[in-house]
């Protein structure tokens, strides 16, 4: 630092200690990600920075400032909302309003038997088809999701990992039959299998086949469908996860690297499909952090693809889709989720990114109703039309505390990825579980800040609302969502030529066992009416049906709440009631139907295994029937149900009756916790449910009334 | 005692109610707990119990998912008892080995039950035993225990179970010198898991490590030979191996009457056992009671007496009482 700088440096540390009474070596903050955060940057912070170029343009290597030299400019981001609405008429409908309402491309939410390869009439799947998202059973599906939308014309990205074979077959068969080329097809497939893995669970192989199938995708798309992107490396689901942004920014540039090699092996050359990737974040409420994250992913992701021996420009750019964090989002005080959207909103412009999808303010309760999706969309139109941030390239460049940042993030972010390259990669990562554990980690530490008030939520635990405001909320009939898709199976199986079905299955099957490509195949039996069951069954008699393992951490939680007096009077109530009834209280913690969501799950878990209860985990995708014999079995107190995906209306009561059968006097409480509307609350209660938890709840409240709960029921029996 | 009955016709809950009452650390239940056994002893089923341990991380929940799945399928009905490890911080546990038991978990001829530790010794944890016999009772063909560690398991090698099994990963073979002695005497059959993949030779090579370490435990002829077995939980390849040198064992042993032997050995201890418990807890229960003991514990910190005449006065009050 030059003399004068020094000296007004030292002016300023010595006001700023006499106004806060705090010496400043102090008064740093710590983030998620263990970056301390000074209170004030100089010029000296952005000296000798490891990977940010001070003197690099927007568009301009290592591409820090953005992928486009005009960026929004020349053109703003594209608003793509994610919607699937339980039928493909409904869909269809959502789909028309939105484009007619300025909308440019279109986001499709798939629902979880379609994500885990079943079709709607599996016994499997019961009470999970149209739930999350639309239900694809065969082409005609989706021949009517895209009723009147010209595929030549429309970007259609497309949220599906598991059974990616045959939903993209089908959306690949839908133009054909619209008289559209598969090379006039633009738009996105998901196709991250590995992100699957670590944290949202809706995978359908082991992981060596599902990389097999990743990469014969790249390499069909890379020669067929040149306007198609053949992947979005997502980390969306990690920060939703609980990943602080270090986890998910390295994680998802290391599968990224993953899927290249994948690819390379197929023997094609980098530049013919590395310009189709393309990658999706969270943008969560650390505004800053947020901003430097983007900027941070693009300067890696140039450096990785240099590393690779990538020539072409497309190839070293990292283009994204982002969209607000679902995870941010609070029941109490919903309103309020409007104004988060809002600043995530503009921290994903700050950082550049080429898409945006912003969530509506009720999805923390149920799916978006029409009022509260218009407001999301407004949410970026307005800052597309009103506020002048399309006028500037990269506004915050040059700012000491956002370029310092950027740099701070891309160092730890290349630790960790260097952490999993040393490993051999993400496929053995993940197989070791290695980044599930991390991630669960780092997600019970926050739940922990929350609980413990050491960070603020506003309207959950600290400003709570004295009147919370009642919404409306949209509202599905599973079971005629479920009827239908059945009746159109039928219709579909009455009126197909069943052996040339037979046939193109059989040719996947062997396919399969030769490793030869499967899209073109599978893009076969889809034309013959095969189902996206039959489909994903055919390639299940190869592969095998993927169940993970699951490791879970301990005293993460507990480690927070040192001498907290809340948190002890819980442990002391387990004591007790240990000394009383001669063993420990006993949780069975379950997820049941295709809802792979298992943060909630995790985290309940090992914090009340800290305050002392012995917890059963049950497996992901438990039938009802499998978890009642499950908890009679282990003579639990309670079941906690943790369900994210608003299949409670028929599981729940499904269990309970299940519950009965196997011991007509069963005396076992049931709590449900996660994404449950207010006006549920009443059907629950009446099929017996004891509590109910929904999101933003105090974990250790909670587990007081858990306790209390079971300590009450025993005394009654006795 | 109407609670026997329904173990006995084989129902869920009551065996599951009774498996809670015998793991109970409460007096009265406790009491209950022995007249229960008492009862259900008189009624034998014909189990087989099979221990399997080893270290954290071979796949044993795995390996007992896919060996489980093979015999269910061949209509054995299978009790297990899995134990996890409780926090010694906390006392509380997460009992997760159901997440890799998955199928088999669903099948109605299995009856599994995850049991915290609570800090007990040899990876068994308090009940076990008896959680085995009611097991056996309710017509179980087979009944695994599986208990996670290796070093202290000795314990139920030798007193809880008809045939001992440690499985071990590809690897494992340096170790075995030193620590793990003791549990090679003990166990039966070594398993080696994960023989799949790129694993397959390294598996190999670990397996016939563990053959030359057991040629030096061969003993006379009238004991069943140690195995050393290849398998692959997730491919689910080598299982008929384990099945028939399980009952090859069984029916040796019962031959030359080790079978029996072994039991009738187990019995003792477990009464012995049993003594030690109520005598302990009542010896607890009157030092408690006895004011002598601080007060002459103050005598020896004070000088005025030696502490083992302390002790000695203690000891003999004790008795007298």
């Amino acid at each position: 630092m030059k003399t004068k700088n020094i000296d007004n440096y030292t002016k300023w540390q010595k006001s700023f200690e006499r106004e806060t009474k705090i010496d400043l070596n102090e008064a740093s903050s710590e983030t998620d990600e263990g970056i301390e955060i000074k209170p004030v940057y100089t010029k000296a912070d952005i000296e000798n920075l490891s990977f940010v170029d001070n003197d690099s343009l927007p568009g301009q290597l290592p591409y820090t400032r953005g992928p486009k030299a005009s960026m929004y400019t020349n053109r703003p981001w594209t608003i793509r909302q994610y919607a699937g609405f339980s039928t493909a008429e409904e869909s269809n409908d959502f789909y028309k309003k939105n484009l007619k309402s300025g909308q440019k491309g279109l986001s499709v939410a798939f629902d979880l038997p379609t994500h885990r390869g079943y079709d709607s009439d599996d016994d499997l799947v019961m009470g999970d088809v149209g739930k999350a998202g639309v239900a694809i059973d065969t082409v005609e599906d989706m021949k009517i999701l895209f009723n009147d939308i010209p595929l030549d014309q429309m970007s259609v990205s497309m949220t599906m990992n598991g059974a990616v074979l045959p939903v993209l077959s089908s959306f690949i068969v839908a133009g054909e039959e619209q008289n559209v080329n598969q090379n006039l097809l633009s738009g996105t497939i998901q196709n991250d299998i590995l992100k699957e893995f670590m944290v949202r669970n809706t995978y359908i192989y082991p992981p060596d086949p599902s990389m097999k199938i990743v990469a014969d995708i790249i390499e069909f798309t890379s020669k067929e469908m040149p306007k198609f992107n053949s992947i979005s490396i997502s980390g969306y689901h990690m920060q939703e996860a609980g990943a602080d942004n270090v986890l998910e920014l390295a994680y998802t540039l290391a599968d990224g690297m993953e899927y290249v090699r994948a690819a390379l092996s197929k023997g094609l050359d980098i530049d013919d499909f590395a310009p189709r990737l393309s990658f999706f974040f969270a943008i969560g409420t650390d505004f800053f952090m947020e901003i430097a994250k983007l900027r941070a992913a693009r300067t890696l992701w140039y450096k990785i693809m240099k590393d690779f021996g990538a020539k072409n420009e497309k190839s070293l750019i990292l283009r994204t889709h982002c969209q607000t964090s679902g995870v941010s989002l609070t029941e109490k005080d919903p309103y309020n989720n409007i104004i988060r959207t809002s600043y995530e909103a503009l921290s994903a412009i700050l950082g550049g990114t080429q898409s945006l999808h912003t969530n509506s303010f009720d999805e923390a309760i149920a799916l978006p109703t029409d009022e509260s999706a218009r407001i999301a969309r407004n949410t970026q139109l307005i800052l597309q039309n009103e506020t002048g941030v399309t006028n500037t390239v990269d506004p915050l460049a040059g700012s000491y505390f956002i370029e310092s940042l950027t740099d701070e993030l891309s160092k730890k972010a290349w630790e960790v990825i260097e952490e999993i390259e040393s490993i051999g990669g993400m496929t053995k990562a993940v197989k070791a579980g290695v980044p599930k554990l991390k991630i669960e980690e780092s997600a019970t530490k926050k739940q922990a800040k929350v609980d413990s008030g050491s960070r603020v939520v506003v309207g959950v635990n600290k400003f709570k609302n004295p009147k919370e405001p009642k919404v409306d909320v949209r509202v599905i009939d599973n079971n005629r969502v479920r009827d239908d898709q059945i009746k159109k199976i039928n219709d579909v199986k009455a009126s197909r030529d069943q052996k040339a079905v037979d046939e193109s299955l059989a040719k996947l099957v062997t396919a399969a066992k030769e490793g030869s490509n499967l899209l073109a195949r599978s893009i076969d039996a889809i034309k013959n009416r095969a189902t996206v069951g039959e489909v994903s069954k055919a390639l299940e008699q190869v592969y095998g049906r993927h169940f993970a393992t699951s490791l879970s951490v301990s005293g993460v939680y507990g480690k927070h709440f040192e001498g907290d007096e809340d948190f002890m009077n819980v442990t002391k109530k387990v004591n007790i009631f240990e000394k009383e009834n001669g063993r420990r209280p006993r949780v069975l913690v379950v997820k049941m139907g295709q809802d792979g969501h298992d943060r909630g799950a995790k985290i309940v878990a090992t914090s009340f295994a800290d305050m002392g209860f012995d917890v059963d985990m049950g497996p992901l995708f438990q039938s009802p029937k499998d978890v009642a014999k499950d908890a009679i079995e282990n003579d639990v107190h309670a079941i906690g149900v943790s369900t994210l995906a608003a299949g409670h209306k028929t599981l729940v009561p499904e269990l309970m009756k299940s519950l009965k059968e196997i011991d007509p006097k069963s005396k076992i409480i049931v709590f449900v916790g996660g994404v449950i509307p207010e006006q549920d609350y009443n059907f629950l209660y009446k099929n017996n449910i004891s509590a109910i938890f929904g999101p933003g709840s105090n974990i250790i409240e909670s587990a007081e009334k858990v306790i209390d709960l079971i300590s009450d029921k025993i005394h009654k029996n006795n | 005692m109407q609670l026997v009955e329904k173990i006995i016709k084989g129902e869920r809950a009551a065996i599951a109610k009774a498996i809670t009452l015998v793991e109970s650390s409460r007096e009265n239940d406790k009491k209950e707990s022995r007249k229960l056994i008492s009862e259900l002893l008189n009624k034998p089923g014909k189990s087989i119990r099979v221990g399997f341990s080893g270290p954290p991380g071979v796949g044993k929940s795995t390996f007992i998912e896919s060996f489980g799945r093979y015999l269910v399928e061949k209509n054995y009905k299978l009790g297990i008892l899995a134990i996890d490890p409780s926090s010694q911080i906390t006392g509380g546990s997460i009992l997760g080995d159901k997440t890799r038991m998955i199928e088999i978990s669903k099948n109605p001829n299995t009856f599994i039950r995850s049991t915290p530790s609570r800090g007990s010794l040899g990876g068994i944890s308090i009940g076990t035993r008896e959680a085995s016999i009611i097991l056996d009772a309710a017509g179980y063909d087979f009944i695994f225990i599986e208990t996670v560690g290796v070093g202290q398991s000795e314990t139920m090698a030798t007193n809880l179970v008809d045939i001992f099994s440690l499985i071990v990963g590809p690897g494992s073979g340096d170790e075995l010198q030193g620590i793990k002695k003791g549990i090679t005497e003990y166990a039966d059959i070594f398993i080696v898991n994960k023989n799949d993949g790129d694993l397959k030779s390294e598996a190999s090579k670990t397996a016939s490590d563990y053959k030359s370490a057991i040629s030096f435990y061969k003993k006379s002829n009238d004991t069943a030979d140690k195995e050393v077995l290849l398998v692959s939980a997730i491919e689910q390849t080598g299982m008929e191996k384990v099945i028939e040198t399980i009952q090859n064992i069984v029916s040796q042993n019962k031959k030359n009457k080790n079978f029996d032997d072994r039991r009738a050995k187990q019995f003792t201890y477990w009464i012995e056992e049993e003594v030690k418990e109520i005598i302990q807890f009542k010896i607890q229960k009157k030092i408690k009671a006895d004011s002598s003991i601080s007060q002459l514990s103050q005598k020896v910190m004070d000088g005025k007496i030696q502490m083992f005449e302390a002790i000695e006065a203690i000891t003999e009050n004790l008795q007298n009482k």
